[in-house]
């Protein structure tokens, strides 16, 4: 297994948002991760990427507990994030954008250095010399996509990657997750509100709903289920 | 003539304003923080090289030595005192009076320990003349010309073309996913306060160079400067450098018409005036 979460509880002054959130991950599996807002994915993604202490329970990568593991450990270990709509540099080129990052995370025998992102996304090749923040929101988000694979990404957690992107972007940007996962042993949790689009790729469901999972399960479990009874 | 001179003594005290500006504004754009003690290293700045050049210290060397302790300050400010602030959660204003204490305590160390008088540096050929057709200058202005043009180009050739002034711009675009791709923003902090330290002791020597040291000297330089920095555009080095010649050309020249005393005046009209018309200055981001 990649990414074990057992009986998690995280929360921010005296509210405690998330409790006991327990589930695990295995190498190349994509998990959508639903709920309304306010459930609290993105707090649980905060716990497992060590940006919020956990109140209770534990988070394990790769066999080892994190514990109180500094951010940019996880990152080296192969954890990341894609944060919901400020993945990006705006005021920096496209190129100086993957340069810096590559800069700090690609190592020799990365699993994506600069030249396999630019062959991922050839957009942004094109794009090399634009300052970030004057693309479209679609690229924007392929952009933010590159940034979080450079390196040895093991478990990408992207949160709400859709969010102001047109219908078709989104099917082709999740089906590039889809295919990266599935030939690259990578696991995804995606943070969804456009739940058609993230089932179609998932091989797992977890619905949250008032900082505890309702459901958890295969999509077509989910989707022979009273689904929107969860949310 | 006098239009001249004195549009040509405005450009060379512009460019170590420019310079202040661009210090000053590389580490507000990067920290977010309003390092007012930066007046306080300006002015220490220029202090060290006067010992050293009274004990016999080559110039030049005495203004190496003297950024070198320049960026060891500034980067003891921000790695001691800002971030351990920042960690117990102080906010921007909190920050602001620490630094505003912390330039007193500068400023009341220095007149302690050097008088409170101005002190003129014992270089002779700092204050001889030079003609250059109608226009005379010192060996100062011309030094001060050179030097913090160079100055300029390096800020501007460090932070597009290396490494790490990328990083430096990176973190000052997104300090949020600078820390989730390991750029390690804290450590960018030191950093850039070093190196806005270490190049505001360029104009800390040359200015006291022409019109010799005083302990409380460094507030209008650094409050110019603040206006250049906004005016310019947050984050546009090349904005706040323009910004600060062209207020300190309009400062001298508006001698013509005004007293000397209205200079400050003058530079606040500019503000209003940018303010009004241009809120997020000259060259906003670029």
């Amino acid at each position: 297994m990649v990414l074990r979460l057992s009986g998690v509880a995280a929360g921010y002054g005296p509210k405690t948002v998330v409790s006991d959130v327990s589930f695990t991950l295995e190498p190349g599996q994509i998990l959508a991760f639903l709920g309304h807002n306010g459930a609290g994915k993105t707090t649980t993604l905060k716990s497992i990427m060590g940006l919020l202490p956990l109140r209770s329970g534990s988070v394990a990568f790769d066999g080892q507990v994190l514990g109180r593991m500094s951010v940019a450990d996880r990152i080296a270990m192969g954890l990341r994030l894609l944060p919901e709509g400020r993945g990006i540099f705006p005021d920096l080129t496209v190129e100086e954008n993957i340069d810096v990052v590559a800069a700090r995370n690609v190592e020799a025998g990365a699993m994506f250095g600069i030249a396999d992102v630019y062959k991922l996304f050839p957009v942004m090749d094109e794009r090399r010399a634009t300052r970030a923040g004057s693309m479209s929101g679609g690229q924007q988000q392929m952009l933010a996509m590159s940034l979080a694979m450079l390196g040895t990404p093991r478990c990408l957690m992207l949160d709400e990657p859709s969010i102001g992107l047109a219908p078709n972007l989104v099917e082709r940007m999740f089906e590039q997750v889809h295919d990266v996962c599935k030939s690259h042993a990578m696991t995804a949790v995606l943070v969804e509100q456009n739940v058609a689009a993230a089932m179609k790729i998932a091989d797992r469901v977890i619905i949250m709903n008032n900082g505890a999972i309702v459901f958890d399960g295969l999509p077509d479990e989910a989707r022979a289920s009273d689904f929107w009874s969860y949310f | 003539m006098l239009a001249l001179q004195l549009l040509v003594n405005g450009l060379v005290t512009g460019c170590a304003l420019g310079v202040v500006a661009i210090s000053f504004g590389l580490i507000y754009a990067t920290t977010k923080l309003f390092h007012v003690a930066h007046a306080g290293v300006y002015t220490l700045s220029g202090y060290l090289a006067w010992s050293l050049v009274g004990h016999g210290v080559p110039a030049i060397g005495a203004m190496v030595v003297a950024m070198a302790a320049a960026a060891l300050l500034g980067g003891l400010i921000q790695g001691v005192l800002y971030a351990e602030l920042e960690r117990r959660r102080a906010t921007h204003l909190v920050v602001l009076i620490a630094s505003l204490g912390t330039l007193a305590v500068m400023q009341n160390i220095i007149a302690a320990v050097y008088t409170p008088n101005i002190l003129q540096f014992p270089l002779p050929w700092s204050s001889r003349m030079v003609s250059l057709g109608a226009v005379r200058l010192t060996w100062t202005q011309i030094l001060t010309v050179v030097l913090c043009l160079s100055a300029f180009a390096g800020i501007m050739w460090f932070s597009h073309r290396t490494i790490l002034g990328k990083q430096i711009r990176a973190v000052a675009s997104n300090p949020f996913l600078a820390e989730i791709t390991r750029l390690r923003p804290q450590r960018i902090y030191v950093t850039v306060v070093a190196i806005g330290s270490a190049v505001v002791a360029l104009p800390g020597i040359l200015v006291p160079l022409d019109l010799g040291l005083q302990p409380y000297s460094g507030i209008t330089p650094l409050l110019t400067a603040t206006i250049a920095m906004i005016a310019g555009g947050i984050g546009s080095i090349g904005g706040s450098f323009l910004v600060a010649v062209g207020i300190a050309v309009l400062q001298n020249m508006s001698l013509l018409i005004m007293p000397g005393e209205w200079s400050i005046g003058v530079t606040f009209g500019i503000f209003i005036i940018f303010m009004l018309f241009r809120p997020t200055g000259l060259f906003k981001g670029r």
